[in-house]
């Protein structure tokens, strides 16, 4: 597979950087030339960018927990104990006891989805981010 | 952002990062840019080579200012009465931009009123730097034809946060440094999204492209997009989410990729409000502290694995592409999203995040042209971009504000929420280095940067280390009014006499624990910059 | 052996297309983004050739990949381990490399069997074949007529492309390459005099059109010279490098190399090798937290000095070949032509 154009996860520059795939793992990442804010180079951070995403620490199972511990559930059930929980408290304390703390790293369609979510679901604007940090 | 968005109308940086590299003069006030923003770095040096003037503003003897004409090193926090007076000096010598001035801002009597009311010889002794030196400053920033000032987390991580954000933007209205090329006020973002985020309305007052959630139509436009009903009311800011502590008002919260346990100040207070939340989801890659308290973990895709936009310091919206699927178990977080909202009985339904861009070109004017499509045959486009035909916006404010005229917004001096004292004498400055980023979720995971930087260093001035006989490697108790950690120190000239330095990517140490949650009242930013400690052999 | 041969540039594609039978065709192409980069071509009627720009990498990710698996390691449940080394690939044809790339190649052919061959590097390199394409016109960065390396090639590949307008005067090297032309004979047809005259006119052209005057045998020789260089020029750089390792990265004939081990399951893990590089502080430094080098004053002087001076004494030449990828994407501007040139000032 040819190389992928995408964009840095880490600082505000914006790098335009190339992943490289190789039997299903990213094993490298390289900058583009002719981006207007690469142009030929990354940081340290960029050039290493692939090491974590294979890391095994990385969740594969989403968690509930039960009796205290986090113990690994099926989808199904992670999102229907969320919806319910959140429901719950809507019921009962309104949507101003709800919140949402979205990210700066994720993606401005995954923010808007977030802030629809807060303010037409949850029913509140209580969300924010980490712009103040 | 605050601060700009009142004296310019858009809280963003003016200019293109490349643009940097033709300035004539770069004045770099609180941004350590070597280490946060390499590229932006680059490009000073690259100006630097073309002949141009640096001068630096920071407390710190960072990298950047090693390579500085002027290095102005201020006492922490006292970067409004080093403004005011380099404004002072422009106005006493004729070098103020009188038409500029003129046709393009207003309420510039109130800000000369409070200039010529200031004492000078006061500001050298508040600021610690000489009237000299800041004279040469305010001279070669006045005179460039092409000038630009960047400055990051030094200027907003402050009490007085958005006034030293105004500060910055009177100078450089006042020397007519804002509307052309080359020239403007860059605030460095210190994330990839940290700009798109606001963009969409990720904040408790606004609604995606800066509509407030007051004004009724603007809500009703939302309202009619989505078919429900909307709260007028503006929400909580992320401080007071996480620190309303055990019977604060939040009493469920999703935390979306984030680490408040880490990355937010006074860490004692988030632990008591997080695990006394009724309910508490997170989605993130790793079991990050934040995650590790949750009821519901959500194991997400990382960028690799997803498609869709960020928008970078320099307001260029960019595609983020797949280069393998999520891996098995894990799911995008709009997957998340859509799956939990149709879970609670409100369906959304997108095929793609093309799709959900598509919606967001309807609702938000300044990304009203940013289809994926247009993104994907370009290196991006940056906002405004008013329509699909709209080539958008290398820089703002060209021949009028955001909001019309520049406002001049005068400020003063104002002190640290916690000025020093015999039992804390130092000031701790937390801030980052380059070989990490944040709360180090992804990059403690990569073996090269965490050889180059396996841990948390405390930097102590030689003078301080002398007196209390430390030298480097050793093993220091740091506290503060609000808890202690455990770091090794780095002896370094560096940090100032008087004041100490560490980041914050290391749950080893998390320096948070020490930090303040006093805020700027505006901006709700709190001051990472400045905190009493003191020190202790282990 | 060097026979001059003709091929039209209207068969190029079928020849390559004969070729990707029974080898992975490697050649630049520039993507829709406007990047040129060396990949594998799976689509030859789809793939965008592009023989005008320079790819923006060397084809040293190919040979010895930024990250590579040396082998995957189970616990086979009686307290041993099982070792699996990675499948190897079918071999690479390397198509329109450049004289710079190539002469970087033949420098990896020797660090890569200098103590022992070794077996990552040669399962990919030994079966390769190098189509190069002398260069008619040099890049805005280019110095390799002052490494030496180029713009056109005496040896070392398996065929040589000279770009003739609508043909392609094809030199053979070495034995695979007159293999190669054996086998597809009748793409081939033989080189008149007047093309070799062509050939002639457009290396004295090359020559003329190089954009950079670099001096890099001067400052070989003031480096040789006994008497060391001024602490400071090495401080002055040093201060300006922002530890990228963008330099080493991009650098055809850079090969230093870390080794880690990553765990996958509680029984099985990968030992993979990475691209490291000499300019990073972790490179140098000694358990218990010492560093032989300041990295504040001496980050790029290794680099350097191996490549402009402890390669001459060792293979008798320097190890840069003059590609210019390093030049202009330095963060601080400090790239091995900038070193060059202030070698050269403090010799006179």
């Amino acid at each position: 597979m040819p190389d992928i154009l995408t964009t840095c996860v880490y600082c505000g520059c914006g790098c335009g950087l190339y992943l490289r795939e190789a039997e299903g793992r990213i094993t490298g990442a390289s900058p583009s030339r002719n981006h207007p804010v690469s142009q030929g180079n990354l940081c340290v951070k960029g050039w290493n960018i692939h090491q974590f995403i294979h890391h095994p620490d990385r969740l594969r199972q989403p968690l509930l927990r039960k009796d205290g511990e986090l113990v690994p559930v099926s989808w199904e059930e992670a999102l229907a104990t969320t919806a319910w929980r959140l429901a719950e408290i809507k019921e009962r304390a309104g949507g101003e006891a709800l919140g949402f703390m979205a990210s700066a790293k994720c993606t401005n369609e995954e923010n808007y989805l977030a802030q629809k979510f807060t303010r037409a679901v949850l029913a509140t604007n209580n969300i924010d981010h980490c712009a103040r940090l | 952002m605050a601060g700009l968005a009142t004296t310019f109308g858009s809280g963003a940086m003016t200019n293109s990062i490349e643009e940097i590299g033709q300035a004539q003069v770069i004045l770099a006030v609180g941004s350590n840019t070597t280490e946060a923003h390499p590229q932006v770095a680059r490009r000073i040096f690259a100006a630097l080579d073309r002949g141009a003037k640096l001068i630096v503003v920071d407390p710190r003897r960072t990298r950047l200012a090693e390579h500085a004409h002027l290095h102005l090193a201020l006492r922490p926090g006292t970067d409004i009465p080093l403004i005011n007076a380099m404004m002072r000096v422009i106005l006493d010598e004729n070098l103020a931009d009188d038409l500029f001035v003129e046709m393009r801002t207003e309420n510039f009597l109130a800000l000369r009123d409070m200039l010529f009311q200031m004492d000078l010889e006061a500001v050298a002794a508040i600021t610690g730097v000489g009237l000299a030196a800041i004279s040469a400053a305010a001279q070669i920033y006045a005179r460039a034809q092409k000038a630009v000032i960047c400055y990051c987390l030094g200027i907003t991580q402050h009490i007085c946060g958005t006034d030293n954000v105004q500060a910055i933007a009177n100078l450089a209205m006042l020397a007519g440094q804002v509307e052309k090329e080359f020239t403007g006020v860059d605030p460095l973002r210190g994330q990839n999204n940290v700009q798109g985020a606001c963009d969409m309305g990720a904040l408790p007052g606004v609604f995606p492209s800066y509509q407030p959630v007051e004004n009724q139509d603007h809500r009703e436009k939302f309202e009619r997009a989505w078919g429900v009903e909307l709260p007028s009311r503006p929400g909580l800011t992320l401080l007071q989410m996480s620190h309303g502590g055990a019977g604060g008002p939040i009493r469920g919260l999703f935390v979306m990729g984030e680490n408040p346990m880490l990355s937010d100040p006074a860490l004692d207070k988030v632990r008591e409000t997080l695990t006394g939340l009724d309910f508490l989801a997170v989605s993130d890659l790793f079991l990050t502290e934040t995650a590790a308290l949750a009821d519901v973990v959500f194991p997400a895709a990382s960028f690799a694995e997803k498609t869709g936009t960020f928008t970078s310091s320099e307001r260029r919206v960019q595609m983020v592409r797949a280069a393998i699927p999520p891996f098995s178990g894990c799911r995008t977080d709009s997957d998340i999203l859509m799956a939990l909202s149709e879970a609670m009985g409100y369906r959304m339904d997108y095929d793609s995040p093309a799709e959900i861009m598509e919606e967001i070109t309807l609702l938000a004017p300044i990304y009203g042209g940013m289809f994926h499509d247009r993104l994907e045959r370009s290196w991006g486009l940056q906002w405004p971009c008013w329509n699909r035909n709209h080539p958008g916006t290398p820089f703002l404010h060209k021949y009028f504000f955001t909001r019309g005229r520049g406002r001049f917004m005068p400020g003063e001096h104002q002190g640290a929420s916690e000025p020093v004292d015999a039992d804390y004498p130092l000031i701790l400055n937390t801030g980052r280095v380059y070989h990490h980023y944040h709360t180090g979720t992804m990059t403690r995971q990569c073996p090269a940067l965490n050889r180059e930087c396996p841990e948390a260093a405390l930097e102590v001035n030689p003078e301080d280390a002398a007196a209390l006989k430390l030298r480097t490697g050793e093993l220091v108790r740091l506290a503060s009014r609000r808890g202690e950690v455990t770091v090794r120190v780095l002896v370094s000239a560096q940090t100032p006499p008087g004041s100490v330095y560490t980041s914050f990517h290391f749950p080893e140490t998390p320096i948070n624990l020490l930090t303040t949650a006093a805020r700027d009242p505006k901006a709700q930013c709190p001051e990472y910059k400045v905190c009493a400690v003191r020190l202790a052999k282990v | 052996m060097n026979d001059h041969l003709i091929l039209k540039k209207d068969h190029t594609l079928s020849l390559l297309r004969r070729l990707m039978r029974e080898h992975r065709l490697v050649a630049p192409l520039r993507n829709r983004h406007g990047d040129t980069l060396f990949s594998e071509v799976e689509d030859l009627a789809g793939a965008e050739l592009d023989l005008e720009h320079q790819p923006q990498a060397s084809l040293k990710p190919f040979l010895f990949p930024q990250q590579e698996t040396m082998f995957r390691y189970r616990l086979d449940g009686e307290g041993g381990y099982r070792f699996e080394p990675p499948e190897p690939g079918r071999p690479l044809l390397f198509f329109g490399v450049r004289a710079c790339d190539l002469s970087a190649v033949l420098y990896l052919d020797v660090i890569f069997s200098k103590r022992g061959r070794d077996p990552y590097y040669f399962a990919r390199r030994r079966d390769s074949l190098l189509i190069s394409l002398a260069c008619n016109q040099p890049f805005a960065n280019c110095f390799c007529n002052s490494a030496k390396t180029g713009p056109f090639l005496e040896y070392g590949f398996d065929l040589q492309l000279t770009d003739l307008g609508d043909r392609y005067l094809v030199e053979v090297g070495r034995a695979r390459g007159a293999e190669l032309v054996g086998r597809w004979r009748h793409f081939f047809t033989p080189a008149e005099e007047a093309d070799r005259k062509a050939q002639y006119q457009a290396l004295l052209e090359s020559r003329s059109h190089f954009q950079r005057q670099v001096h890099l045998e001067q400052a070989i020789r003031r480096l040789q010279a006994d008497e060391p260089l001024p602490e400071e020029l090495w401080a002055g750089l040093s201060r300006r490098c922002q530890d990228c390792g963008g330099c080493a990265y991009v650098c055809p004939t850079c090969t230093c190399f870390t080794i880690t081990d990553q765990q996958i399951t509680a029984t099985e893990g990968l030992r993979q090798r990475s691209w490291d590089a000499c300019t990073f502080g972790g490179f140098t430094r000694l358990a218990g937290g010492h560093n032989p080098v300041d990295p504040g004053r001496e980050a790029v002087r290794q680099r350097f000095l191996h490549k402009l001076l402890y390669d001459v004494r060792e293979h008798g030449r320097p190890s840069c070949v003059g590609c210019g990828r390093c030049v202009g994407i330095c963060f601080g501007g400090v790239d091995i032509v900038r070193f060059i040139d202030l070698v050269c000032e403090v010799r006179q």
